[in-house]
């Protein structure tokens, strides 16, 4: 099967919780992707990069970390013998130890879901449309689509000085 | 472009349970609400003021942060998918009030009409009033709503407010009290349509309720920040506004919120020429009732049990109604803990 990304973009993301509260309430109260707010009150939701090299998959001694058929970055709970090596490696800081569980948790890419033909909850509602799913290529492409709306010089009506200097200086203005 | 999807909880509606449930206010509130409910097999009816579905998403909150069209395709695919009926234009209230946005609506129903109508009915009409801050001068021509002026300037591009409604905002001097996420949206707006902008605060930017990044882009792009002050008044010449007087604070002890509570510097009156003034100093919640036929609190906010059910029996609320002004995401959460208890309640299980 062809290899999906879940990409979540901190340049279109308004930190509403929106991504959070979906996967908190799919997951019994326990989300995996969680917003952080930095110092200067940014609201960063953080969850697994199902990394292409992920350090967490080399790091498990006892192979408890594999790739599913689309892509995501996945934990066999009964192999986790809880050593939080994934952790001291993760750039994120994603894998969770839960207590209940007696392994580690994390973001699993709303496997259950996937299952049934759905995509991953977060995605599907973030209203910024900050979070994006898929093969690779369309992923980037959104991305893209999405950022372009966001250059503030293509909100703004052009002053009647820079138009008349953007036609002087040979540029054409819609 | 894909729309939210609010029924992401199933593929398709299943089996129909013959329920009907009707929800006043489309905003994030109403359609999670909505969205569930049709997955658990309901029919569901939508009511709202506004000429189309998605609430502040859509009316209010700049394109840039939320785009239209994700909010729009969302509303179509429950009426499309899962045979939502929206009721646009029509405005639910028992007993009368006049709310932001008033202009819109064409009709108006009562909420004891629908709740004789339908097997239930969810609230969810968000905060549609502005706070008045009660200054001298304050209802002057020139102080602009925040909310008003945001769904102008977003009604226009919609195409349902004309272009003679939005203010020329070129060259004028737009001073903007209040740093949450209502002001810095305001100066968001006021500074893309070519506006000299001003925000004037009365803590510092570390208080302040939209925090130091989102304002700092602000300033990145033109607009004054102005901390450590207070309006005392408005003046005017002509009925029209002209300046705004301000006195200095100092922060003092922290308050109930746990931050430091600003205290006016007597005697430090200063006064900063404008030409239209924006007090986004908070919002109110907007229920539809006025009188005793629903229980609200000290602030306007519906009072509702930990079933989510207001003092009236099969009555539910959601949303900043409830609980006064949120974030879209605690919308939603409200939204979906309030549907699942409907859920419950038709099937006799709450
Ligand atoms: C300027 C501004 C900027 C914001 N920016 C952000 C942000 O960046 N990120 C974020 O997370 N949150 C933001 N918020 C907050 C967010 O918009 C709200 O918390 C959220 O929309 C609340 O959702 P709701 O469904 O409860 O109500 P609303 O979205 O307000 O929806 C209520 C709906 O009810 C309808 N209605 C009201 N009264 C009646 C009536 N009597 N009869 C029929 N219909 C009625 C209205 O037309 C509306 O469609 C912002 C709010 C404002 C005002
Ligand atoms: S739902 Fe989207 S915009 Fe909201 S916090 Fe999550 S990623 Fe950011
Ligand atoms: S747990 Fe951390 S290292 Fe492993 S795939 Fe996820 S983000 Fe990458």
């Amino acid at each position: 099967m062809e290899r999906k990304y879940l990409y979540v973009d901190y340049l279109t993301c308004i930190g509403c919780e929106t991504c959070q509260t979906v996967c908190d309430f799919i997951h019994d109260g326990n989300p995996y992707i969680r917003i952080y707010i930095t110092e200067n009150k940014q609201y960063l939701p953080i969850n697994c990069k199902h990394c292409d090299d992920a350090p967490c998959i080399k790091v498990c001694p006892t192979q408890a970390i594999y790739r599913d058929e689309d892509g995501a970055v996945r934990i066999a709970e009964d192999r986790c013998i809880g050593c939080l090596a994934c952790l001291q490696v993760c750039p994120y800081g994603v894998p969770f130890y839960s207590l209940k569980v007696k392994a580690v948790t994390k973001c699993d890419m709303c496997a259950e879901r996937r299952e049934e033909g759905m995509e991953p909850a977060c995605a599907l509602m973030c209203p910024a449309e900050a979070i994006q799913y898929g093969p690779l290529e369309i992923v980037m492409n959104l991305v893209r689509e999405r950022r372009a709306k966001n250059i503030p010089e293509h909100q703004r009506e052009l002053t009647e000085e820079e138009l008349r200097k953007s036609i002087s200086s040979g540029f054409k203005v819609f | 472009m894909r729309g939210m999807k609010f029924s992401f909880l199933c593929k398709k509606k299943p089996q129909p349970t013959g329920k009907r449930i009707a929800i006043v206010g489309a905003g994030p509130a109403g359609l999670t609400a909505a969205g569930y409910l049709v997955c658990r097999g309901h029919d569901v009816d939508i009511y709202d003021k506004m000429p189309e579905p998605g609430g502040l998403m859509l009316f209010v909150i700049p394109e840039f942060r939320i785009p239209v069209e994700r909010v729009r395709l969302g509303a179509k695919e429950l009426e499309e998918e899962f045979e939502v009926n929206y009721y646009p234009r029509t405005k639910v209230m028992e007993g009368e009030r006049l709310d932001e946005g008033d202009e819109f609506y064409e009709r108006v129903i009562r909420l004891s009409e629908l709740k004789e109508k339908y097997d239930a009915v969810l609230i969810a009409t968000g905060i549609w009033n502005v706070r008045r801050i009660g200054i001298p001068g304050d209802d002057l021509e020139g102080i602009l709503s925040p909310l008003e002026l945001l769904f102008w300037i977003k009604g226009n591009k919609l195409g349902y407010v004309p272009d003679e409604k939005v203010p020329d905002l070129r060259g004028k001097r737009v001073g903007i009290i209040g740093a949450g996420l209502t002001a810095v949206d305001v100066a968001f707006e006021c500074n893309r349509l070519g506006a000299e902008v001003e925000i004037f605060y009365r803590r510092t930017i570390r208080e302040a309720p939209a925090g130091a990044y989102e304002i700092n882009i602000l300033r990145n792009r033109g607009v004054k920040w102005f901390e450590l002050v207070t309006p005392k008044s408005v003046i005017g010449e002509n009925g029209r506004v002209k300046a705004i007087e301000l006195l200095r604070t100092r922060l003092g002890e922290p308050d109930e919120t746990g931050r430091r509570r600003p205290i006016p510097i007597p005697g430090s009156e200063f006064q900063v020429p404008v030409d239209y003034l924006v007090f986004a100093i908070g919002m109110v919640s907007t229920p539809p009732v006025n009188g005793s036929y629903l229980a609200v609190d000290r602030r306007g906010r519906l009072v509702v049990d930990e079933r989510h059910m207001t003092s009236v029996e099969g009555i539910f609320a959601a949303g900043d109604v409830a609980n006064g002004p949120t974030k879209v995401g605690r919308a939603i959460k409200d939204g979906l803990y309030t549907a699942v208890a409907i859920d419950k309640w038709l099937r006799g299980e709450l």
